[in-house]
């Protein structure tokens, strides 16, 4: 079958949905996809977006003609409609190019999920208790106008906040234009395992605050500093694809791939040589191979430009690093790390990638600028085979800003009188000693646009819920995994099952009747008006060749699943900013005395839940782990040598303390893992979100020390020493392990 | 001649991400089991990727390998059912008819790859999770065994769609759905009766072997050993 042939069938029907009626905003904003192109049996492929974490992948979904159970205007009915039925990626799309990652391929339990908010709620008992009661999008909308006309017109002190997990294209610009009319307004996203310390170091290296896009394929050398770039960090679908090209995807030219990490990771379990290293001290390792490189002269230290500026020593050759000088601090041989720079030198293009624990250290920040440094020196930037950096477009409106999410997290968003939530869960991402659910609970008035009922959200006073992302317009603007120009757009892949509104429509509905200035700054009557803008000035920059009108380019975007350029872009360094001060060698700091807490913790992305926003899913709740199969739970990895001195065995319900908070959680004997780091993967420990996730397992960041990384202000949620012990007897679900063993609870049957 | 299909997995590819785990159950409606009857042994997942740990630290490694049914030509589950509802296709697949399978389990007993799936209970999707279910796929209920039918469903769609255009298939045409799904292409189906296939030509890799071979199995599916860096220090 060609899909495309699908494609042009279903021709995209939103664009001539936009319905006139203007009077009764519930006519104004749901708006149905036509059905007329349903033919019972025969599947048609829509394009859409995955939202699911940053990297931005493109859809296909195949759409099918079912009977849901709805409820239309108040009454419960069947109805007969095209339903959801398997994502797949779009071929087309330049980031993903038809491949998905188990986490994409799980989206569509979203749109089903049974604990879904079917309509918008309102806070029925004390705050927290999660009592709510129905209550119609009109009277839902009123109560919202009534606080925020309040602040706009002074009525009461105070400010305004928005918190909402990364956007881009429109939906950022409205919502930052939205927040930004506020007198005292806070606009933050959220993110537990963001970018801002990449996007400062290649921001003060190369010029460009933006994640690279890493051109495995064309790579013969890739040095990997911690980050799991095939799992969860940055795009990983387009990371995977340039990964399998690299290996096997050029006859009789096969890439080395290293990894230096203290825990391998599903990532370091590809490499052609793992090499354990103490956690923080990444960036002395790179420094390191970059002395070898520099002093043996297989490489002038003066190719790494500016970014080797920012390295105190480099132009004398990082005397300091030699590698006889700093192998035990780093827990490598002398040897190993003279042999790798060789190599790399030898192998062009090399490349040189760091990210996850390596920039979540206190000296997170160090480590990215030494790694950026020796990627200069490889000459791995801006080069075939190096790192690039996405072009960007106009097609977003005007410039927005928005604050990440750090430890200064609660006193910004104290000062609040209304705070709008979507998609964010700060209250189980952030270390209690930011006092995050503290400083909610002062807010007067919190409403939450997210479509499940979370840690967070269980304290707003007013839940609009948007609707599920198939059922909804997206656009997106991926910032890596491409070098092409990249801006997504999708229409609704179905009709919305329950009673919900898009967010954006709520907040440009919103706007509308507040009036005044915002109203103006938001012109669109709907969110898809608000794209089709942006897609109007994209056709005048950049799309004249592609299409004979704007109408036509806005059409075929829909058709394609968005916009992208023919060609590549070489963008390369753009110099570099000297805002960030060289300054000495760095040293990881932790938290907790050695002696009472022995061990690092390193809590890492889950395969399945990434930061646990998809541990309501139960397809990745049953997926095997795949490092360790475990399926249903949190598991604690312990080195074998360390287990045993502990008198620790597989299974065993072990207790790890920080100096802020102790976990319980089965023990995992695994052979990866240094014998002096312990282990947790983060997504399990809900204490409300759904009814697959609740009270399940253990949440790691419940016992991370408040750490900052330095000159970034993000968490540093690697930088918590911990004790363990064993505890008793524990349960640990495993693929794996069942396949071949009973688990002890069966023996007595 | 009747198609012949078959998989070749490149291992030096796969990375273990598990997205063809993912894209089995959303294609093939296998049902999750919940914690209680997981810790029992009763999930069930076509495909699995296996791995194994080799070495103690620090010089550990770790391989990846994606396990499903092997289709084999000499397949041990087949002759061992009594009512005939494991058989063998015509185009070479390992066949399950569910109503005719009364659950002896006598095929998983036989399966030297331990990748048949028996049904202990009726399946539940709690409601509307029902509505993500394939209308391709039947729903397996308690007592019948349940195996990768390299998505027999997409086989046939295929067929028809060629028959209908008058043409042959082209090869890549058909994709299972973790073929489909795999981001580092590590998976290859195709028709092994037809020499210039992608997986005819992989199979004959040097590289390739088949997963417990030496049993006599003879499976459909040929694995690309994973390869090493044949580079130096001075290239």
């Amino acid at each position: 079958m060609e899909r495309r042939d699908f494609l042009k069938i279903s021709a995209v029907a939103g664009a001539t949905a936009a319905l006139e009626g203007c009077g009764n905003p519930d006519h104004q904003l749901i708006r149905f996809v036509p059905e007329e192109d349903l033919i019972p049996g025969i599947a048609t492929w829509k394009p859409s977006i995955c939202t699911l974490c940053p990297a931005g992948c493109g859809l296909l979904v195949r759409t099918m003609q079912g009977e849901a159970e709805v409820i239309r205007n108040g009454q419960l009915g069947l109805l007969k409609m095209g339903l959801a039925k398997k994502l797949e990626g779009n071929p087309a799309h330049p980031i993903n190019q038809g491949k998905l990652c188990p986490r994409g391929q799980a989206g569509l339990q979203v749109t089903y999920h049974p604990d879904r908010l079917k309509g918008p709620l309102v806070r029925n008992g004390p705050r927290g208790s999660g009592q709510f009661r129905e209550i119609g999008w009109d009277d839902a909308i009123k109560q919202l106008l009534s606080q925020l006309s309040d602040l706009q017109t002074n009525k009461q002190e105070g400010g305004f906040a928005f918190v909402t997990s990364p956007l881009r294209g429109q939906r950022k610009t409205i919502v930052d234009t939205f927040a930004a009319s506020f007198k005292h307004s806070a606009r933050i996203e959220f993110a537990f395992f963001g970018d801002n310390v990449i996007r400062a170091a290649n921001a003060a290296s190369f010029g460009h605050a933006l994640p690279p896009t890493v051109d495995l394929g064309q790579s013969n050398y890739v040095i990997s500093f911690g980050a799991d770039f095939l799992g969860t960090w940055n795009s990983p679908v387009a990371q995977s694809l340039g990964f399998g090209h690299m290996r096997k995807g050029r006859p009789g030219q096969r890439a080395k791939f290293v990894q230096f990490e203290p825990r391998i990771s599903q990532t370091g379990a590809s490499a052609d040589e793992w090499v354990p290293v103490k956690p923080g001290a990444e960036g002395a390792v790179a420094l390191s191979l970059a002395h070898v490189i520099i002093a043996e002269k297989l490489r002038p230290a003066a190719s790494a430009g500016h970014a080797g500026s920012l390295i105190e020593g480099w132009w004398q050759g990082l005397p300091d690093y030699a590698p006889e000088k700093i192998a035990s601090e780093v827990g490598m041989k002398p040897e190993t790390i003279a042999r790798i720079a060789r190599e790399a030198a030898a192998h062009d293009p090399a490349v040189a990638i760091v990210g996850d624990a390596a920039t979540a250290q206190t000296n997170g920040l160090f480590n990215a600028l030494a790694v950026n440094a020796l990627n200069g020196l490889l000459g791995g930037v801006g080069k075939p085979g190096g790192i690039l950096f996405a072009p960007s477009s106009s097609a977003k409106g005007a410039p927005t800003s928005s604050q990440s999410f750090t430890s200064q997290f609660a006193s910004t968003v104290a000062a609040a009188k209304v705070l709008l939530l979507f998609n964010a869960n700060p209250v189980f991402a952030a270390p209690a000693a930011w006092g995050v659910r503290a400083a909610l609970d002062k807010i007067p008035f919190i409403a939450s646009f997210g479509s499940f009922i979370n840690e967070t959200s269980a304290l707003a006073d007013l839940m609009l819920p948007d609707h599920s992302p198939l059922e909804s317009w997206l656009d997106d603007e991926p910032v890596s995994g491409s070098a092409k120009t990249v801006v997504s757009v999708a229409p609704p892949a179905m009709n919305p099952l329950h009673n919900t509104r898009a967010m954006p429509d709520v907040l440009l509905d919103v706007a509308h009747q507040l009036g005044g200035d915002l109203a103006k700054a938001l012109p669109w009557k709907t969110y898809d008006e608000a794209i089709q803008t942006s897609f109007t000035a994209l056709y005048k920059e950049k799309g004249n060749k592609t299409a004979k009108d704007a109408d036509e380019f806005w059409k075929n975007a829909q058709e394609r699943g968005g916009w992208w350029s023919a060609e590549e872009s070489k963008s390369a360094t753009a110099g570099g900013s000297s805002a960030v001060s060289a300054g000495k060698v760095k040293a990881p700091q932790f938290d907790g005395d050695p002696g009472q807490y022995p061990y690092h913790f390193l809590p890492f992305a889950s395969q399945m839940f990434y930061d646990g926003s998809l541990a309501h899913l139960p397809w990745m709740q049953e997926t095997p782990d795949p490092l360790s199969t475990v399926m249903w739970g949190t598991w604690v990895e312990i080195n074998p040598r360390t287990a045993e001195k502990l008198g620790i065995k597989q299974g065993d319900l072990v207790e790890v303390a920080s100096q802020h908070g102790k976990l319980r959680a089965p023990a995992l004997l695994a052979p990866g893992v240094a014998p002096d780091v312990i282990a947790a993967p983060v997504g399990q420990g809900h204490e409300n979100f759904t009814r697959y996730a609740t009270g399940r397992g253990a949440n790691p960041i419940s016992i991370l020390a408040p750490a900052a990384v330095e000159g970034t202000g993000s968490l540093a949620w690697a930088a918590t020493r911990v004790k363990v012990a064993r505890v008793g007897k524990g349960k640990l679900i495993l693929f794996g392990g069942s396949l071949t063993e009973a688990s002890p609870e069966l023996k007595h049957r | 001649m009747a198609h012949q299909w078959g998989m070749v997995i490149d291992l030096d590819r796969c990375n273990g991400c598990e997205a063809c785990v993912a894209a089995c159950h959303a294609e093939n409606n296998i049902s999750t089991v919940g914690d209680e009857q997981a810790a029992l042994s009763r999930a069930k997942h076509w495909i699995r990727v296996e791995r194994y740990y080799e070495g103690e630290f620090p010089d550990v490694s770790v391989k990846f390998m994606p396990v499903l049914c092997q289709q084999c030509d000499a397949a041990p589950c087949e002759p061992v059912c009594p009512t005939f509802a494991s058989y063998h296709t015509s185009e070479g697949l390992n066949g399950q008819v569910y109503n005719r399978c009364i659950g002896t389990r006598y095929c998983a007993n036989a399966c030297p790859y331990v990748v048949r799936y028996f049904n202990f209970f009726n399946p539940v999707w709690d409601k509307p999770l029902h509505l993500q279910l394939n209308p391709d796929v039947s729903v397996r209920e308690v007592g019948v065994m349940e195996k990768c039918t390299f998505c027999v469903q997409r086989i046939k769609a295929g067929e028809v769609q060629a028959a209908a255009e008058k043409r042959e298939l082209k090869d890549g045409e058909i994709q299972p759905a973790c073929v489909q799904s795999c981001p580092t292409k590590a998976m290859v189906f195709g028709d092994l009766s037809d020499p210039e296939s992608e997986a005819s030509r992989l199979a004959g890799s040097s590289r390739g072997t088949k997963l417990l071979g030496e049993v006599g199995t003879r499976p459909r599916i040929t694995y690309l050993q994973r390869d090493s860096w044949h580079g130096s220090e001075n290239a």
